[in-house]
């Protein structure tokens, strides 16, 4: 998590002083930092063996892989996959449900960790604070196994807690699985309530650095509870969120393939049938390397867009950007 | 999980290379080929390594029996490896790996063709002339011979015959309810209709007719109307047809629309999954189900402690209209099966050690393990010393019948473990069986087809007639959504079956 590199864009003066500083030669550089350098090479070693070196095997999707004969081996087919994914009927609509669930996960799922950590800061009772927050990241360590399968108990329309509830109001029982529109709420209100708690984690730490002088000050200025949250709160973690934000705008289309999965039947296909599900069922499922990879270099490829974008806007729109 | 998974492999291939990743020396001394001689007695000790699959509910276990009986008939140790995960990934890697074990063990045809085309797998047909006895036994049963061809006329894998009547799957009805119901056993889908009816008013909670995994199942209601749930051959017609637009289709979907409307079928059925329909099956909430015919003692032996009266009995299947076919789909078969290394060094070893298991003695072996050790003879009857519980005890146990310990199996071993009633079932299902439909190989460039433009119908299949089932589409629409379908290219599917299934027939004949 870029927590160095939110505590970095909190404190602008530290990296504008390296800058004014004199120039010296690479050799002293290389001198000063050799322990933080040192350091970073675990992470360097991490990212070349399991990031960058596999990359290499993006080429099958160019190639029809022979698993047998190696990726070197195997024969050059072009754009062969990437027309074949484009010419399905239905790639339009995977893309399209694989961003709006993407996007409704980040337009509902994004704000919630940060409402519950101002909320959880306002809390003075330090037992009733932990105690929340112990329960409320408890979810995050459930399987997703696990989850998929409360959700489908929990929304049985035979005997299911929410449909009884449903009931007892006089309502008629909903058969919530098989309803396409319903899809995209009950996934992403699971997604929250499995990682919401999570997610508070880095707020709070957040909301620890900011100067407890501030709260003070804007006390003596008469500013209640509520233009404390807007004035002082807010703004002290407005980089962390920003950061976050970019960062999970990349992520819009990397919806995790197994609770869709695991929540998805045909009556719902409509809406509930993504990318990664499709690649499970053609190219996973099929042995069909080649078109899955292809699949997923396309969707890389976009993800890079958004993330870019995003980091465009926030670099024009605020002063905290990645890059 | 990321979604990343094809690089994951590459990431694994290349860790691999870097970590030079043999797990086991490669102390594999070239074995000198013996020449084949038949009946040969006197055997050689050898280690053959054997990718093998591990059944959840029967693990492998290196100290079972059977392994033990392997080597003492034929001097074979198979060093074993068992994948950490699915059995399908294990094999790519390791097919990617390059560094291959003598044998693997696949569970699908398809992979074995795939694997075997691209260059990793031997043709066992290359190898026949050493092998009499598989010889013979080809020449004895050449459907199963030619189910076992991968679309370049080649032989990729062992192929099997006998275990498939494990996967028999039939209906079955709570007797015992009917009775008391003063119901009988329904003839046709209407007569099954009433009784669900009938039942649904004495038990109001439950939902009559409960089966598992969505629509799955349908496959088996299919061919008492005469139609198939995917593509199947209609041996009356000699033509390959796309069974969910057909007409007789569509009459299923009416009844299971209407089982829905009325309760008779759960609610949730689409999310029904092993776990729910168990207890569905044994709370009184579901009496009339399809399923595997084993259930039927799986579901008697666990409930008749606390209800004497409890039977599950086997129900011949009801036809879909008043003198319509009384007929099941066609299960009782097991694609799964051994592979052969073109790198192993042993092949013709391997060849001879697999030949045996086409001898009876072979059959004998995998099937009853060894007399006075595992079986007897009582009246010209073999029957298992122990009183094994059932046939998943006597896995667990001895490791007979497990991935990887059978080839060709004698059923009556698994079915001497039976309850009466169960080997009655066994008695009567076979009348009601549908004739075993061709699965022809597909060369790859089919298959990419069939798995691209085939995925896209057999989704909008599942969808649409989930939504018939369910009423949300309405059943006057069934032209548009036949329409519909045709546009997504069910005339390209049809042509690569046909051509598929002449070229097998086509290898057949020579």
């Amino acid at each position: 998590m870029p927590l160095n590199e939110i505590t970095a864009a909190a404190q602008p003066s530290v990296s504008s002083a390296v800058k004014r500083s004199v120039r010296s030669s690479p050799l002293q550089r290389w001198n000063k930092g050799k322990y933080l350098l040192l350091l970073f090479l675990p992470t360097l070693l991490y990212y070349l063996m399991f990031k960058y070196a596999p990359m290499f095997g993006l080429m099958i999707s160019f190639k029809n892989y022979n698993l047998f004969k190696g990726i070197w081996a195997s024969d050059w087919v072009g754009l062969k996959y990437y027309r074949l994914f484009l010419n399905n009927p239905d790639s339009f609509l995977l893309i399209k449900n694989t961003f709006l669930l993407g996007l409704y996960k980040l337009v509902f799922g994004f704000p919630a960790p940060i409402v519950l950590a101002i909320l959880m800061n306002e809390v003075k009772n330090a037992f009733f604070k932990r105690f929340v927050q112990t329960v409320s990241y408890l979810p995050h360590f459930i399987s997703n196994v696990v989850v998929a399968g409360m959700v489908i108990l929990f929304l049985s329309p035979s005997s299911g807690v929410v449909n009884h509830m449903l009931q007892a109001f006089g309502l008629d029982p909903i058969n919530f699985m098989v309803k396409p529109d319903l899809f995209r709420p009950v996934y992403v209100l699971s997604e929250i309530w499995q990682h919401v708690g999570w997610e508070t984690i880095i707020y709070l730490a957040a909301l620890t650095s900011i100067d407890p002088q501030l709260y003070e000050a804007s006390e003596m200025d008469g500013a209640g509870r509520w233009k404390k949250i807007v004035h002082v709160t807010l703004p002290g973690i407005t980089p962390a969120i920003v950061i976050l934000l970019i960062l999970n705008v990349g992520h819009v289309l990397d919806i995790g393939f197994e609770k869709v999965f695991l929540l998805y039947n045909p009556a719902v296909y409509e809406t509930a049938d993504i990318i990664s599900t499709y690649v499970y069922r053609t190219g996973i499922g099929q042995g069909n390397y080649s078109y899955a990879t292809a699949i997923d270099l396309f969707t890389g490829i976009v993800s890079l867009v958004f993330i870019y974008s995003a980091n465009w806007i926030s670099r024009k729109v605020g002063d905290t950007s990645l890059w | 999980m990321r979604k990343g998974l094809p690089i994951f492999i590459a990431a694994g291939m290349i860790v691999t290379t870097f970590a030079g990743c043999s797990s086991k020396g490669d102390d594999r001394a070239a074995a000198t080929p013996t020449p084949g001689g038949e009946g040969a007695t006197a055997v050689k000790e050898q280690t053959f390594t054997f990718l093998d699959n591990s059944h959840p509910s029967w693990p492998y276990n290196k100290d079972a029996l059977v392994w033990k009986l392997f080597k003492e008939k034929t001097g074979v140790t198979l060093d074993v490896q068992v994948p950490s995960g699915k059995i399908e990934d294990a094999l790519s890697v390791t097919v990617a790996s390059g560094n291959l074990p003598d044998l693997m063990f696949t569970l699908s045809k398809g992979l074995a063709d795939k694997y075997g085309q691209q260059g990793a797998l031997v043709n066992i047909l290359d190898y026949a002339k050493d092998m009499p006895n598989f010889k013979k036994w080809m020449s004895e049963h050449p459907t199963e011979t030619q189910n076992a061809l991968s679309s370049d006329g080649k032989m990729y894998l062992f192929p099997n015959q006998g275990i498939g009547e494990t996967n028999r799957m039939n209906w079955m009805y709570r007797e015992d309810v009917f009775k008391k119901l003063g119901l009988s056993e329904p003839q046709t889908w209407d007569d099954l209709y009433a009784s669900l009816k009938k039942i649904k008013e004495a038990y109001p909670k439950s939902y009559p007719l409960s089966f598992r995994s969505g629509l799955q199942y349908i496959r088996n209601f299919a061919p008492a109307f005469q139609t198939g749930h995917d593509m199947y051959y209609s041996f009356e017609q000699k033509t390959w047809r796309y069974g969910p637009v057909e007409d007789n289709y569509k009459k299923l979907i009416e009844y299971l629309n209407k089982f829905y409307k009325e309760g008779l079928i759960p609610p949730d059925f689409l999310s029904v999954d092993t776990k729910v329909w168990q207890d569905l099956m044994s709370t009184d909430r579901a009496f009339v189900t399809v399923d595997y015919i084993g259930r039927i003692d799986f579901f008697n032996s666990a409930l008749r402690k606390d209800n004497p009266a409890f039977n599950l009995a086997f129900m011949a299947t009801p036809a879909g209209w008043s003198g319509g076919p009384r007929k099941n789909a066609y299960t009782q078969y097991v694609e799964a099966g051994f592979m052969v290394s073109s790198t192993s060094k042993k092949i013709k070893d391997v060849m001879k050690f697999f030949d045996f298991f086409y001898t009876e003695e072979g059959r004998n072996l995998v099937s009853w393990g060894k007399e006075g050790t595992t079986y007897q003879t009582v009246n010209g009857k073999k029957q298992f010393i122990e009183k094994y519980a059932d046939v998943a005890d006597l896995r667990k146990k001895t490791g007979l019948s497990t991935d990887g310990a059978y080839i060709l199996f004698d059923y009556d071993a698994h079915l001497s473990l039976s309850s009466p009633e169960l080997q009655t079932a066994y008695k009567q299902a076979p009348q009601y069986d549908s004739e075993q439909q061709p699965r022809p190989a597909f060369t790859p460039e089919e298959m990419e087809i069939l798995s691209t433009v085939g995925d896209t119908i057999t989704k909008k299949r599942d969808e649409n007639i989930t939504k018939f089932i369910l009423g949300e589409r309405s059943l006057d629409e069934w032209p548009k959504y036949v329409e519909e379908m045709k546009k997504l290219g069910l005339d390209k599917i049809t042509e690569i079956y046909k051509t598929a299934h002449d070229r097998s027939q086509k290898a057949q004949q020579k």
